[in-house]
C-alpha cells in the first residue's frame, strides 16, 4: 500500500496530500523542518537599525527548536566549542581465546602462560563470551576443568549457557537447563533469564512459562524475560497466551519493549480471525495511551500489517492538542499543589508573594500571552536585556491583545543591561508582575498561564522539566507535556534589528490516533536519538480505501 | 496467576531421559569434533554422585518465602555478584521490602560491602595480636630497667579531663553554635549518617583551643534524631557538654544576631563575627533538595549566608553543600585565626583546583575584561547612532 508521511507545521499549511499509485509501496519521509521556512521574517520599523553589516556576520543564529525529536543533542553539540567524542574506550581482550577446542593438557599449559590472572577460567569464558568463540571450545574447557575439580562450579555454567545462548545451541541449552536443574534448588535472575532466552525458541518452550514463575517467586520480572516467553508463544502458534501474557506484564507496570510489540504485528498477519485484529489494534491503543512512539522497524512491521487491508490517500486533520476541559483543570490543580506551594511555600516563594500575585491576577482579565522575562531577554548576548525584551513584547503585542510579563525586581534597576527608558515603553504594550529577587519565576509563570485559560500562550526557552518532575504522577506529567507542546512558544532565532522568529506551538497532538478508517503513527527513525522530552517527526499515515 | 496450571502440572521428564538423550548426542558431536577429546564427558562428571532432582516444583499462590530468597541470594553469590555470605532475618525483612530489583542489588551490596569490611577488621586484629605475642617474646628475654622520667604515661583519659573542662568553660562562656534538628523527612540512612557527622562535630569541637557552645535544637524527645543518638551514644550522651533543647533558636536567641548558613543564600559571608550565632542545618540530603534551609530561613526571617567558596576557588566539581564536620571544622578555625585560607582547608581537595587570593590579578583582571566589554559595546552603539547623525538623547548617563 502506498504510503504518505507528512509533516504538518501548522493548521493552514495542512493540505490534503491525494495520490494515486498503481501497485508500488512508496514513502515520503518528512524532512526535518527548518524553522526559518514557516515564520515571517519580523522587520522591526526603527529604522536607525537597519544598518547593513559588512563582512560575515559570525553571529549566525541557531535555531532553537524545543521539541523536535534530536534537537536537545544538536543544541549540545552547539553550545560546547568542541563536540565531544564519543569515549567508548572498550576492555582491552587481555586473553584471545583458541579457535578449536584444547585437550585438558592443553589448558593446563595455556593456564600457566596466563598465570598473573587470579581466575584465569573466569577471564577466559569472559573472552569467549565477547569473542563469540565456538561453543565447542568452551565445553573443552569445561571438561577440562571437570577432570581437574570434579566438579563445575555455577558461574562457570552461566557463562557457558550465555554461550549456548548466544549460538543458539537448543540441545546443549536443555542438557543445561537439566543439569541446573538436578544439581541447585533454586537459581538466580541472570541464569532463569538466559534459560528462558535460549528455551523460548525450542521444542522445550513451555518450560519457560514455569521458569517465568520461578523468577517471580525470588526476584522482578523483567520485560525481556516476558518477551522472551511471548516470543515462544507466538513462534508456537500460540497467540492468544501470547496476549494474555502482553496483559499480564501491562498489568505489572512492565512497558514491553518495541521489538516484542513488534513481534504481535509480525506474528498476527497470516490470519484472519477478526478478534486477532482487535487485540493488535488494541496494542496500538495501549502505545496511543503511554504515549510510545515505535521506532523505524516496528513502523515498517504496522505498515506491513496494514498492508494487506488499507491504501493510501489521506488528508486527515490531525487530532488537536487542547486538553480536555476535565484534564485541563486536574493538571491545573496539580501545577498549583505540587509546582507552587511543594512541600515548603518558602522554598519557591513566600505565602505573602502568593497572595500578591493571585490578587494581580484576578485583578486582571485574562491574559493572551505570558512571557519569561529573564529567559526572553537573555536570548542574546549582543544586546542589551531590556532591548531584545522589548523586541518580542512589541512583536507579540501585533499578534496578541493582552500581554503579561514576569520578571524579578532588578529588572526595574535601572543599569546597563536593563534601561529605564526600555521598561517603561513596554509597561504601556503589557502588564508587568516582578517577583522577588530570591523567588522562583517559573512556578507564576505556569500559575498565570493556567489561570488564564486554554487559550493562553506561554513565551519561554526554558524546557520546563524540571517542574514536570515535580508533578506526582505520571498521567499528569504526560498531560502537561502535551500542554506544553501546545502552548509553548519559543524565540528560534533573534538578531537585533534584522531578524526575529519564532517556532509557534503545535496545533496537532504526536501522538499514535485513529478515527477508525486511518491510522496515524508518529515513530522515530534510526537516526535521531530522541531525549524523552522531544516527539517523533516523521508519521506513518494508513487510510482504508 | 492459575490460567498455566496446565504447564505447571505437566510432569516434566527429566532425569532418565536425560543421561539417555545424552548418549545419543555424544555420537552426534563426537563426529565433527576432536577425536581425542570428549567434549561431553563434563556433563557426566557433574552429574555423578547426584542423585536426585534438587530443583522444586514452583507454587505460584506462595508468597516469596525466606528460604528461598536465601537461595537467591546465595546463587546470586556464585556468580560472582556482590552479595553477603550470612544475612540475618532483620535484613532479609528489610531485603523483601525494597520494590525493585535495582534497590536489592544496592542493598545487598551494600551488605556485601560491611561483611567484607567486618572480616578485614577481623584478619587485622589477629595478626595485630600475633605480633604483639612476637614482640612480647623478644621483651621478655630483655632485661628491664627503670627509666627515669618527668611525667606517668599521658593516658587518653587524662585528656579527655582536659577537654571537658574546656567544654564546661565554653558551656558557660563560649559562643553559641547551633545545629537545627527540625528536619524530619529523611531517610533511615540519611538519619544515620547526620548523626554519625553530629558526632564528629561534637568532638572536633570538644578538641578545639576555644570551643563553641553547641546548642542542639528543635530535638524531639524520643523523635528519630534522639533515638539514634542514644543508641550510639548511649550512657555518654547524657554527659555531654553541649546543650540538647527542644527549644526553637528563634525563642532562645535575639533574632537580630542570628545567621543562618546555607550555601543557597544570596549573601556571602565576608568575615566571621563573634557577636553572632551562627546555624547549621543538620540535614543530610543525597539526593539534593534545593532551598530546604532557605526556605526555613526566610520562614522565620532570619538572615542568611553562605561561604565565599566562589570567592576563594576555582570551583571544578561536585556540591556546595558541605558536611556537617567540615562546616564545624571551617567555623572554628575562623573563630580562632580569622584567616580564610587556613579556615578552607577542610574543604575538600577534589572539589577545587587550588585556593586563589581575592586581591589577585585575577579577579581585577576579570572585573576589567567584563568592563571594557560593556564599554565597547557602548562605544559601538554610540558610533552607530552618530552615524545616523541622530541627537543624543541621554540613555547612556553615569
Amino acid at each position: 500500500m502506498p504510503l504518505t508521511l507528512t509533516f504538518l507545521p501548522t493548521k493552514q499549511n495542512f493540505t490534503a496530500v491525494y495520490r494515486r499509485f498503481t501497485s508500488t509501496t512508496l514513502c515520503r519521509w518528512a524532512e526535518s523542518i527548518d524553522p526559518k521556512a514557516f515564520h515571517p521574517e519580523m522587520k522591526i520599523k526603527d529604522s536607525s537599525m537597519m544598518k547593513k553589516k559588512t563582512g560575515k556576520d559570525r553571529f549566525l543564529p541557531k535555531p532553537f527548536s524545543a521539541f523536535a525529536a534530536g534537537s536537545s543533542k544538536m543544541r549540545a553539540i552547539c553550545n560546547t566549542n568542541n563536540a565531544v567524542a564519543n569515549d567508548s574506550s572498550s576492555r582491552l581482550n587481555i586473553v584471545s581465546p583458541p579457535d578449536t577446542p584444547l585437550s585438558a593438557k592443553e589448558w593446563e599449559k595455556l593456564k600457566e602462560e596466563y598465570q598473573h590472572f587470579k581466575k584465569f577460567e573466569n577471564v577466559m569464558f569472559e573472552s569467549m563470551i565477547t569473542n563469540h568463540s565456538p561453543v565447542e571450545v568452551a565445553k573443552s574447557l569445561l571438561v577440562a576443568m571437570a577432570k581437574r575439580d570434579g566438579d563445575i562450579e555455577y558461574n562457570y555454567l552461566v557463562m557457558y549457557l550465555a554461550i549456548c545462548v548466544f549460538h543458539k545451541d537448543i540441545e546443549e541449552i536443555y542438557d543445561i537447563y537439566n543439569i541446573m536443574k538436578a544439581k541447585y534448588k533454586s537459581l538466580e535472575a541472570s541464569a532463569y533469564s538466559l534459560l528462558i532466552k535460549g528455551l523460548s525458541g525450542s521444542p522445550h518452550w513451555k518450560e519457560t512459562l514455569v521458569l517465568l514463575e520461578k523468577v517471580k517467586k525470588v526476584s522482578f520480572h523483567s520485560k525481556q524475560n516476558y518477551g522472551d516467553c511471548i516470543e515462544g508463544a507466538l513462534l508456537n502458534q500460540e497467540r492468544n497466551l501470547a496476549f494474555e501474557l502482553f496483559h499480564e506484564m501491562v498489568a505489572e507496570n512492565l512497558t514491553p519493549a518495541l521489538t516484542t510489540v513488534k513481534l504481535f504485528f509480525d506474528f498476527c498477519q497470516p490470519v484472519k480471525e477478526d478478534h486477532l485484529k482487535n487485540k493488535c489494534t488494541n496494542i496500538l491503543y495501549y502505545l496511543r495511551d503511554h504515549q510510545i512512539y515505535p521506532d523505524e522497524s516496528l513502523m515498517l512491521s504496522i505498515k506491513q500489517w496494514f498492508e494487506s487491508r488499507q491504501c493510501p490517500s489521506c488528508g486527515h486533520l490531525l487530532e488537536d492538542i487542547n486538553l480536555s476541559e476535565e484534564e485541563f483543570i486536574n493538571v491545573k490543580e496539580k501545577i498549583k499543589r505540587d509546582v507552587i506551594e511543594g512541600t515548603d511555600v518558602f522554598r519557591n516563594t513566600s505565602p505573602q508573594e502568593l497572595e500578591r500575585f493571585q490578587r494581580f491576577v484576578n485583578e486582571h482579565p485574562p491574559f493572551d500571552v505570558v512571557i519569561d522575562g529573564l529567559n526572553v531577554a537573555k536570548t542574546t548576548l549582543r544586546n542589551p536585556s531590556s532591548k531584545t525584551l522589548l523586541d518580542v513584547v512589541f512583536y507579540l503585542a501585533q499578534k496578541y491583545h493582552r500581554l503579561l510579563v514576569l520578571g524579578r525586581r532588578h529588572m526595574l534597576k535601572h543599569s546597563f543591561q536593563w534601561r529605564k527608558s526600555d521598561m517603561d515603553v513596554m509597561q504601556k504594550k503589557a502588564d508587568f508582575f516582578f517577583t522577588d529577587n530570591m523567588s522562583k519565576d517559573d512556578p507564576f509563570l505556569l500559575y498565570a498561564t493556567f489561570h488564564s485559560g486554554g487559550h493562553c500562550m506561554i513565551v519561554t526557552r526554558d524546557l520546563l522539566r524540571d517542574h514536570k518532575a515535580v508533578l506526582s504522577d505520571s498521567v499528569t506529567r504526560r498531560l502537561f507535556f502535551k500542554w506544553q507542546r501546545g502552548h509553548q512558544m519559543v524565540v528560534s532565532s533573534y538578531i537585533p534589528g534584522k531578524i526575529l522568529t519564532f517556532e509557534d506551538a503545535l496545533p496537532y497532538d504526536t501522538i499514535v490516533q485513529t478515527d477508525g478508517n486511518t491510522w496515524h503513527i508518529p515513530y522515530d527513525d534510526n537516526l535521531s536519538n530522541r531525549a524523552s522530552f522531544e516527539i517523533p517527526v516523521k508519521w506513518l499515515c494508513l487510510q482504508k480505501k | 496467576m492459575t490460567k498455566y496450571g496446565l504447564f505447571l502440572t505437566m510432569p516434566s521428564k527429566i532425569s532418565t531421559c536425560g543421561t539417555l538423550r545424552m548418549i545419543y548426542l555424544n555420537k552426534n558431536i563426537s563426529k565433527n569434533a576432536d577425536e581425542n577429546i570428549d567434549l561431553d564427558e563434563w556433563k557426566s562428571v557433574v552429574l555423578s554422585g547426584l542423585e536426585k532432582e534438587a530443583f522444586e516444583k514452583a507454587s505460584p499462590e506462595e508468597e516469596p518465602n525466606i528460604a528461598a530468597i536465601k537461595e537467591y541470594i546465595d546463587m546470586s553469590r556464585r556468580l560472582g555478584k556482590a552479595a553477603p555470605e550470612n544475612i540475618t532475618e532483620e535484613q532479609l525483612k528489610r531485603l523483601i521490602e525494597y520494590s525493585s530489583v535495582s534497590s536489592r542489588n544496592r542493598y545487598l551490596a551494600f551488605l556485601a560491602s560491611k561483611e567484607m569490611r567486618k572480616n578485614a577488621e577481623k584478619e587485622k586484629k589477629k595478626k595485630q595480636q600475633e605480633e604483639r605475642d612476637e614482640l612480647r617474646k623478644t621483651i621478655d628475654n630483655e632485661d628491664l630497667t627503670p627509666k627515669s622520667r618527668l611525667f606517668r604515661a599521658i593516658w587518653d583519659s587524662s585528656m579527655d579531663v582536659v577537654y571537658n573542662w574546656k567544654a564546661a568553660q565554653a558551656m558557660s562562656f563560649g559562643q553559641p553554635l547551633v545545629f537545627d534538628m527540625d528536619f524530619n523527612d529523611m531517610s533511615e540512612r540519611e538519619m544515620q549518617n547526620t548523626v554519625n557527622q553530629m558526632m564528629e562535630c561534637e568532638g572536633a569541637n570538644r578538641k578545639a583551643v576555644e570551643p563553641f557552645h553547641l546548642y542542639y535544637c528543635n530535638l524531639k524527645e524520643d523523635g528519630p534524631y534522639h533515638k539514634e543518638f542514644l543508641k550510639r551514644y548511649g550512657d555518654a550522651w547524657n554527659n555531654l557538654f553541649v546543650t540538647a533543647t527542644e527549644k526553637s533558636y528563634v525563642e532562645l536567641f535575639p533574632r537580630d544576631q542570628i545567621v543562618y548558613l546555607t550555601s543557597d543564600s544570596p549573601n556571602v559571608m565576608e568575615t566571621f563575627d563573634h557577636n553572632k550565632i551562627y546555624i547549621i542545618g543538620s540535614l543530610v540530603d543525597k539526593s539534593i533538595r534545593k532551598g530546604v534551609s532557605l526556605a526555613r530561613a526566610k520562614r522565620l526571617k532570619l538572615a542568611t549566608a553562605q561561604l565565599p567558596l566562589e570567592r576563594y576557588f576555582h570551583w571544578k566539581s561536585g556540591a556546595k553543600v558541605l558536611t556537617l564536620d567540615q562546616m564545624i571544622m571551617i567555623l572554628l578555625t575562623l573563630k580562632n585565626t580569622g584567616n580564610w585560607k587556613e579556615a578552607l582547608e577542610f574543604v575538600p581537595k577534589r572539589k577545587h583546583e587550588g585556593f586563589l587570593d581575592p586581591s589577585l590579578q585575577h579577579f581585577i583582571h576579570r572585573q576589567k575584561n567584563r568592563k571594557m566589554s560593556e564599554q565597547n559595546f557602548k562605544k559601538k552603539l554610540l558610533v552607530e547612532e552618530l552615524s545616523k547623525k541622530r541627537l543624543w538623547n541621554g540613555l547612556w548617563e553615569e
